[in-house]
């Protein structure tokens, strides 16, 4: 028994000293010791996952999207895939606008999903906002190997976000469960971009449907797309209120952040227009989801 | 097969004919031999079956016979065609003695099928020669015919004629006077450097089909394991002993190789390989572990080798205090998907290209990216079609932008248009065909963006009109 006497006292004694040397780096730090950039990057209080824009923030619970959960994108229809992946990886880069994230982004995508809507195509991916260093992707040939893939690469802990094309058939309440543990525990967020929309409950924190909408002209040029814009409906998300808005995807500016389209943003589309009118009115409980 | 008791024989094409290449016991007693013509040996017995020899077969059940006297020794090498060399120092005692053991392998080689002749000896050369030229029971090198000391034919002859016929007669003249006698090239490098080998004055290597592996660990059990669990277990200490190992010598493996010993004398090889060295021996544990799950064991599992193929120097790193090991764990989810799905993770690196089918390339993980180049390039798609798919346009005039899209059967209004954006082809990379591609950004009524060219130009003299295709997809 003594050795275990003598065991326990140092293991608590260290702690004690782990926890003195912590804060005595801490202080060190703020003294201004002339401490790297990283370093103190990391120090930096931790932001929360946001749309960027306080209208629609509040629709979401207080501390933004959950950064270890499961997120869910279905595309409205058919030709929408490709606006409800633009839309999944505005999002991702929405996450890194923290700066204590430093881990890159990773996009799992299938092979029959490349082969009905392209490869995925670096140039536009660095158009979105996510810089080509963390960006990582990786092709699958099975629905089922890619849900494994996505569990894995969740578990790992070493990737801030992980997108995936999940095939619909897949994505049933087990292993979307299976997928948010494993974001939990490896504190990484995933965003499952599914091939079409699903009625049946999932184990998302979030759920989003998108479509493409029709873009402002540019700019500089009346007749050429501008900025790309979404309709999106914010179907489900626990700790916060549903709503659907027209968006846009301000790419240029720093950080890259959603604006509500102009010529829509007063009308009837987004829900969320008569709740900004009145004095914050209780949310209904119809619209309450959690 | 044709049954043993009918002459058969395996033919090979030579200069003349058809020649034989092998005969069996049944055709030798008829007095056939190998090397003679197909049509003499036919006209001495009519009823020969015969089939075409094929050398690659003979090697690959040459080397599966190998594999399989690994259960005597871990040193095994072949002898092409039809020898295989074994290294059993310090082993006989594990078999009974010499005598036992050559006499167990021959019964159990004759089990298979296979009549062998087995000897043992002090050098590779003696051990060859005794084999193929020694009398049972008799381990004299003297009496043997010059030809066993594996010189050519023509060494042999020559030998012959000056009256030299044994090992006996040669080793009995002066080293020195042979030397001088013996001046010429193909002589010496025959009879000379063979004599020595035999003798073992000269040392040869015998080149193992089983690399020989720094680090290995292997576990026999007292009766076969047939359960997951229980392989489950040995694998985790195997792993743990192989990555101590490791890691004592300051080195990581690369390729590993998980071999099980199945009961019924099969053998099941696990191999898994690894993107950067490591001697983390839960990470080579998760690699090895799903690979048990669909496992033949067979009628259980007698004993588990994990050897180290490859390795290559990993310094055990120290993280920081407050920094994430985010690189390492990146390296180890690739290696367990590499190893499960066969698919690598990659980043996508720009290429200086204006073809953009070709201005980007996936690029392994942990490689530096290049700079990106440029930039200011007019917007481009999200996804990208390779090949590029072809559709049907019509335009308002035909050089000016284009009014509708037909594309998989759906006919869209096209509203906004960005471009022409003009893309001459790589004239002198040869491949990329000479016509040049006009590149329009479009959204249709939905809002939906294409992105859709012109390969080539109206009004131009040659070559068909100009098509249409749709090259990628944005958001």
């Amino acid at each position: 028994m003594p050795a275990v006497a003598r065991v326990l006292p140092e293991r608590e004694e260290a702690q004690a000293l782990i926890a003195r040397l912590r804060e005595h780096l801490a202080r060190q730090g703020d003294a201004g010791v002339q401490p790297s950039p990283g370093r103190r990057a990391s120090r930096r209080e931790s932001v929360p996952w946001t749309l960027g824009l306080p209208d629609l923030d509040r629709f979401l619970p207080g501390e933004g999207l959950a950064g270890t959960g499961l997120h869910d994108i279905s595309p409205a229809a058919y030709g929408d895939f490709p606006a409800a992946c633009g839309f999944a990886l505005a999002l991702a880069v929405r996450r890194l606008t923290d700066p204590r994230e430093k881990r890159p982004v990773l996009w799992c995508r299938l092979e029959t999903e490349q082969r009905e809507y392209g490869h995925v195509f670096g140039h536009g991916v660095a158009a979105i906002g996510l810089p080509r260093a963390r960006f990582l992707t990786l092709s699958l040939k099975r629905p089922l190997a890619l849900l494994w893939t996505l569990e894995e690469a969740l578990k790992s802990g070493c990737l801030s976000v992980v997108l995936g094309d999940v095939a619909a058939h897949t994505a049933d309440l087990t292993a979307t469960r299976r997928l948010a543990l494993a974001g939990q525990a490896g504190g990484s967020a995933g965003l499952i971009v599914l091939t079409r929309y699903i009625m049946d409950s999932t184990a998302s924190s979030s759920r989003w449907c998108i479509a493409a909408s029709r873009s402002p002209p540019a700019a500089s040029d009346l007749r050429a797309p501008g900025l790309p814009a979404w309709q999106v409906a914010l179907t489900r998300i626990r700790g916060g209120r549903p709503g659907s808005w027209t968006l846009n995807w301000q790419k240029d500016h720093a950080p890259s952040r959603f604006t509500l389209v102009p010529g829509l943003s007063g009308g009837a589309l987004h829900s969320g227009a008569a709740e900004e009118a009145g004095p914050r009115a209780a949310p209904k409980p119809a619209l309450r989801a959690g | 097969m044709p049954p043993p008791s009918l002459p058969f024989a395996l033919v090979e094409r030579g200069a003349k004919g058809l020649r034989l290449a092998a005969v069996n016991a049944a055709a030798r007693e008829f007095g056939l031999m190998r090397g003679q013509r197909l049509a003499d040996a036919r006209a001495a017995v009519p009823d020969l079956l015969s089939e075409a020899h094929e050398p690659e077969q003979d090697i690959a059940s040459l080397l599966g016979l190998c594999r399989w006297m690994e259960r005597y020794s871990p040193w095994v090498a072949p002898d092409v065609p039809d020898g295989i060399l074994m290294e059993v120092t310090g082993i006989p005692h594990l078999f009974g003695g010499e005598a036992a053991m050559m006499a167990g392998m021959k019964a159990r080689l004759a089990g298979y099928g296979f009549t062998a002749r087995i000897s043992c000896a002090a050098t590779i050369g003696a051990a060859w020669a005794l084999a193929r030229y020694g009398r049972e029971g008799e381990d004299s090198l003297q009496d043997l015919p010059v030809e066993a000391l594996r010189i050519n034919a023509d060494a042999a002859r020559t030998l012959r004629r000056l009256g030299l016929k044994t090992i006996g007669a040669l080793t009995s003249l002066p080293r020195a006077s042979l030397a001088r006698r013996f001046r010429g090239e193909s002589i010496h490098e025959n009879v000379l450097l063979r004599l020595d080998e035999l003798l073992g004055q000269r040392a040869e290597p015998l080149n193992a089909v089983n690399p020989e592996t720094s680090v290995m660990a292997h576990r026999g059990f007292l009766e076969p394991v047939i359960t997951h669990e229980g392989l489950v277990t040995v694998l985790r200490t195997l792993s743990a002993e192989v990555a101590r190992a490791l890691e004592a010598k300051g080195e990581g493996a690369l390729r590993l190789i998980l071999k099980l010993f199945r009961s019924d004398g099969g053998r099941v090889q696990v191999p898994i390989g690894l993107t950067v060295p490591s001697h983390d021996g839960g990470h080579l544990f998760r690699l090895l572990s799903p690979r048990l799950e669909t496992l033949d064991a067979g009628f259980g599992i007698d004993a588990m080798t994990l050897e180290v193929r490859e390795a290559g120097s990993a310094v055990a790193r120290q993280y920081g205090f407050m920094e994430e090991n985010t690189a390492s764990n990146l390296a180890q989810l690739n290696d367990r998907v590499m190893n499960r799905q066969e698919r690598a993770i990659t980043q996508l690196a720009a290429v200086e290209s204006h073809l953009p089918e070709r201005s980007e390339e996936a690029q392994a993980l942990g490689t530096p990216l290049p700079p990106a180049g440029g930039g200011g390039l007019p917007e481009r798609p999200l996804m990208i079609f390779v090949p590029p798919q072809p559709a049907r346009v019509i335009a308002a005039v035909p050089d000016g932008p284009p009014m509708s899209l037909t594309w998989r059967r759906v006919t869209r209004r096209i509203l906004r248009h960005a471009g022409p954006e003009r893309i001459a082809p790589e004239w002198w990379r040869g491949d990329t065909g000479t016509r040049p591609r006009d590149y329009y950004m479009i959204e249709d009524e939905q809002g939906r963006r294409y992105w859709i060219f012109r390969e080539g130009l109206y009004g131009e003299d040659s070559g068909p009109p100009p098509k249409w295709f749709v090259h990628g997809l944005s958001a």
